[in-house]
């Protein structure tokens, strides 16, 4: 259990879609609902997916051994923008073929029709969509699907190779086992999109699987609870890989506005981690409350010397050389290692915005 | 025209964009009239860059030619690299008599004694600023156009701007300087930006600075006041206070244009509370960087806005009483917290 | 410490006294004049102010505390939290009410509007949900707060500023997962 990120504490209940009155470490989100019938505000998003405020403590581990390492390396260090989806309707992991040909087809049309696109630059399409087998960490979570681009441009010599121009994928990892279950037969949840590559290609991506499996696709960013989640579990396998540095930034709303980083030494930031996972007896889980002692320590040693209130602004950017997260949604996995575990907590936040 | 020469008029021109560029060519006055009006402006940039190649051979121009059209240029837009600033110190009696014509030959003979091939060409600017354009090369090769090393100085003030010079260079350029100009030696003042004229105005206190007063009633008028009398500012006082200090630590009115300061800390680990590492000895490394398209436009909204809390803490106001932007911070010496930092 | 306290003074005759405290400083100029603007039967008086205390001077009897927090700014919510312990106990009887901006945005952490909601809820006052950068929005808000002014400053006849926050103020959701927390 322990190299599970999330969902340690979820009721493994099968049947019941009622949680159990018991479960602790989560809180509801909460609803603007009984202030809205009275005084008519708008309501936020009704979920009943909880957040976490505990988590199981990340152990750095080698997938190779599970996942393709070609799969992998296609996966890391490219900086992707991430997506929320909803179920997709009718997708069927035996179905790739199909779709690399729809897609493709799709893609080609919608060039030729000449919409959003630079004129006479790709005309011929090769999609391929491949299924990442391994990176599912519950019987629960469907398999990662990975679509990859090539396109040949107007341009090139004959006989030339198309280049892989765009990649993205759908994936699922350690997903509410609660909410997956739930999910009506004919629904596949794969609720976390990643792209990399031209904007108008990832549109037309978008747009086609908006059309063939009836879902939807948003924005998601990941706010500064979940950067500081991060900062906590890439600063915490230091002592296993060298984290090099780590770094925050901050956007402080001045006028211009005020961008503050803080590039802290690795083996100082390890030291300040362990010794609040010290304090608070070394449990097998992380409780919030220590990721934002963490945070709020390094806060206010800037704070000492500056004075400046940095809980004024809010917090854009984490990064380490095991990878990077930005506020407006843009990752960056450069060890493999870790790669499960920022996964699931991406997932979870993926799942926040799912319907219910 | 050799291809070397060539290849440095085609990197110009890229860099110079197109609605510039007529006017830079007409600065230049190395073409003519004609010449010029035969130039279409409307043209893609590689084909106009063809055919001004074409007009520059015609004329059989040359390197030195071709290096004055980037000197004025980079005049104009200075703001095209990070600039770094050295201060000449123990000035000898010449110094202070010492005329643009004299300095520029001795920097000259300096340099090209301390090394074989170098290019140098100067360029004085309408404020009295002499403009130093160095082309690098060594023993063995010529000088690099491409990747030139340009030195910004004004006669009888100490201090010399810098900019696109690598740390092989810097001792060889450093000892020119100081021996033409007559001082006894040169350091390095820690301030770095990409706006040349506000490094000046920093150094040279050119921008309105505000003074502690007893009686600070003239910051009142500008405060904003509430329109109506129904409307009343309980604190009112705090935010004529916050804008006093604000200005007293950064100065009023339109700052001089400073995109960064970065700090290295190496102080000891406080944090309110807790006791997290709080038996621990050793210094907390970090480094924090602040930026911001006007960085001290920014701090003084900080301060004055109440996100940061008074009173401005000497850090931060050292980057205008002392004309850096660079600090090392220890907890060496009770009371300054901070002590000038090593050479970057 | 200096508690503010509602009925250590007189009331004025026909006369309103609602004080803004806002961190910021960014809205309350705004919502001030919308509400100075939209009353015009009784004498409005709109006090501004960063935080609580309040520096020592006379001033008349406050009949509504508004706070303001952004949830764009953690510093926001401490502020508000720390000024609220100047009020005196009597003001949270329906002379205290929150607003909240930026509940709209997706980048903000969801925790900070669950930690408010369940301060608004905890001292029984009312939280309303604000949209700040609209005209529109500012003008509806303004319009809330002259309504619960009004009932507090005991304008409106047969209504106490108690009665009204028994119906408006923040409940927090009878959800079995809730109640178990702390």
């Amino acid at each position: 259990m322990e190299t599970r990120l999330s969902a340690t504490a979820t009721p493994r209940n099968q049947t019941a879609p009622h949680r159990s009155s018991k479960s602790y470490g989560f809180s509801r989100r909460s609803l603007g609902v009984e202030l809205t019938s009275r005084l008519g505000c708008t309501p936020g998003q009704l979920t009943a997916v909880r957040i976490p405020t505990n988590r199981g403590i990340p152990k750095p581990r080698n997938i190779t051994e599970q996942v393709d390492p070609e799969h992998i390396a296609l996966i890391v260090k490219k900086e992707w923008k991430l997506s929320y989806v909803t179920p997709l309707y009718q997708f069927g992991h035996t179905q790739l073929q199909s779709y690399s040909r729809q897609l493709a087809a799709f893609l080609a049309a919608e060039k030729q029709q000449g919409v959003a696109v630079e004129v006479g630059q790709e005309l011929g399409f090769k999609v391929v969509f491949t299924a990442v087998l391994g990176l599912a960490e519950t019987d629960d979570d469907a398999e990662t699907v990975l679509i990859q681009i090539h396109s040949k441009s107007a341009f090139a010599a004959e006989g030339e190779a198309a280049k892989l121009t765009w990649s993205g994928w759908l994936s699922c990892v350690s997903g509410d086992v609660e909410y997956l279950r739930s999910m009506p037969p004919d629904f596949t949840c794969l609720p976390l999109f990643g792209a990399s590559g031209a904007e108008s290609l990832t549109t037309l991506v978008k747009s086609w699987f908006e059309r063939t499996f009836d879902c939807y696709f948003g924005p998601l960013a990941i706010n500064s609870t979940n950067l500081e989640w991060l900062a906590a579990l890439w600063t915490g396998c230091h002592p296993d890989t060298n984290i090099r540095y780590l770094k925050l930034a901050w956007t402080i709303p001045a006028q211009p506005p005020l961008d503050v980083s803080y590039t802290v030494h690795p083996q100082d930031a390890w030291e300040l981690w362990n010794s609040i996972r010290q304090e608070s007896g070394l449990r097998d889980t992380v409780d919030i409350e220590e990721v934002s002692c963490f945070i709020k320590g390094l806060e206010s040693h800037l704070f000492r010397h500056f004075r400046i209130y940095l809980s004024a602004g809010t917090l854009t950017k984490v990064s380490t050389t095991l990878g990077s997260a930005h506020q407006d949604g843009k990752i960056r996995i450069t060890s493999s290692d870790m790669m499960t575990s920022v996964l699931a907590l991406l997932t979870e936040c993926a799942l926040l915005k799912m319907p219910v | 025209m050799d291809d070397s020469t060539k290849q440095v008029l085609r990197q110009i021109i890229r860099r110079i964009p197109l609605n510039k560029l007529q006017n830079m060519l007409s600065k230049w006055e190395h073409l003519s009239k004609k010449q010029l009006r035969s130039l279409e402006f409307t043209q893609p940039k590689w084909l106009l860059c063809d055919n001004l190649l074409s007009i520059c051979e015609e004329n059989d121009l040359s390197m030195k030619h071709v290096t004055e059209l980037e000197i004025i240029y980079r005049i104009d837009h200075p703001a095209q690299g990070s600039w770094n600033v050295c201060q000449l110190i123990d000035p000898e009696e010449e110094a202070v008599t010492a005329d643009l014509l004299h300095f520029k030959q001795l920097f000259k003979a300096h340099l090209r004694g301390l090394i074989s091939h170098v290019s140098v060409k100067t360029k004085k600017h309408e404020d009295g600023a002499i403009w130093i354009r160095i082309a690098w090369g060594d023993n063995f090769t010529q000088p690099n156009h491409l990747k030139p090393t340009y030195v910004v100085h004004h006669l009888q003030t100490p201090y010399v701007f810098v900019s696109g010079l690598t740390m092989k260079h810097k001792p060889l350029l450093h000892q020119a300087l100081v021996l033409s100009a007559h001082y006894g030696g040169i350091k390095d003042v820690h301030l770095s930006g990409r706006c040349l004229t506000a490094l000046r105005d920093l150094l040279m206190r050119q921008y309105k600075q505000v003074f502690p007063v007893k009686h600070p009633r003239l910051l009142l008028e500008r405060s904003p006041l509430p329109s109506n009398p129904n409307i009343q500012m309980e604190h009112a006082k705090h935010a004529e206070n916050r804008l006093q200090m604000a200005a007293e630590a950064f100065g009023e009115g339109i700052l001089p244009k400073l995109e960064t300061a970065v700090y290295k800390l190496e102080t000891r680990f406080r944090e309110n509370g807790n006791g997290m590492l709080g038996r621990r000895e050793e210094p907390f490394r970090g480094v924090v960087k602040f930026a911001s398209s006007n960085l001290l436009e920014s701090l003084k909204y900080c301060v004055s806005s109440g996100m940061a809390s008074a009173p401005v803490t000497p850090l931060l106001s050292s980057i205008t009483q002392k004309g850096r932007n660079y600090f090392v911070i220890t907890d060496k010496g009770p009371g300054a917290s901070h002590t000038p930092g090593p050479n970057i | 410490m200096s508690l503010l306290k509602p009925l250590n003074k007189l009331p004025e005759l026909n006369t309103a006294n609602v004080l803004l405290v806002e961190n910021e400083e960014l809205f309350q100029k705004k919502l001030a004049d919308a509400i100075v603007l939209l009353e015009n039967n009784v004498n409005v008086i709109v006090r501004l102010a960063r935080s609580l205390p309040l520096p020592l001077e006379s001033r008349p009897r406050i009949d509504l505390v508004v706070f303001i927090v952004h949830l764009n700014s953690e510093q926001s919510l401490l502020s508000a939290e720390a000024s609220l312990k100047h009020l005196d106990s009597s003001y949270f009887l329906g002379k205290v009410c929150f607003l909240v901006t930026g509940a709209r945005c997706g980048t903000l952490p969801y925790e900070r509007l669950t930690s408010l909601k369940k301060l608004a809820a905890t001292l029984n006052s009312p939280l309303l949900m604000t949209e700040d950068r609209t005209t529109e929005g500012v003008n509806t808000v303004a319009q809330r707060v002259l309504a619960v002014l009004r009932v507090a400053a005991g304008l409106v006849p047969m209504a106490t500023g108690l009665y009204l926050s028994s119906l408006t103020r923040c409940t927090v959701p009878t959800d079995p997962d809730w109640q178990n927390q702390d």
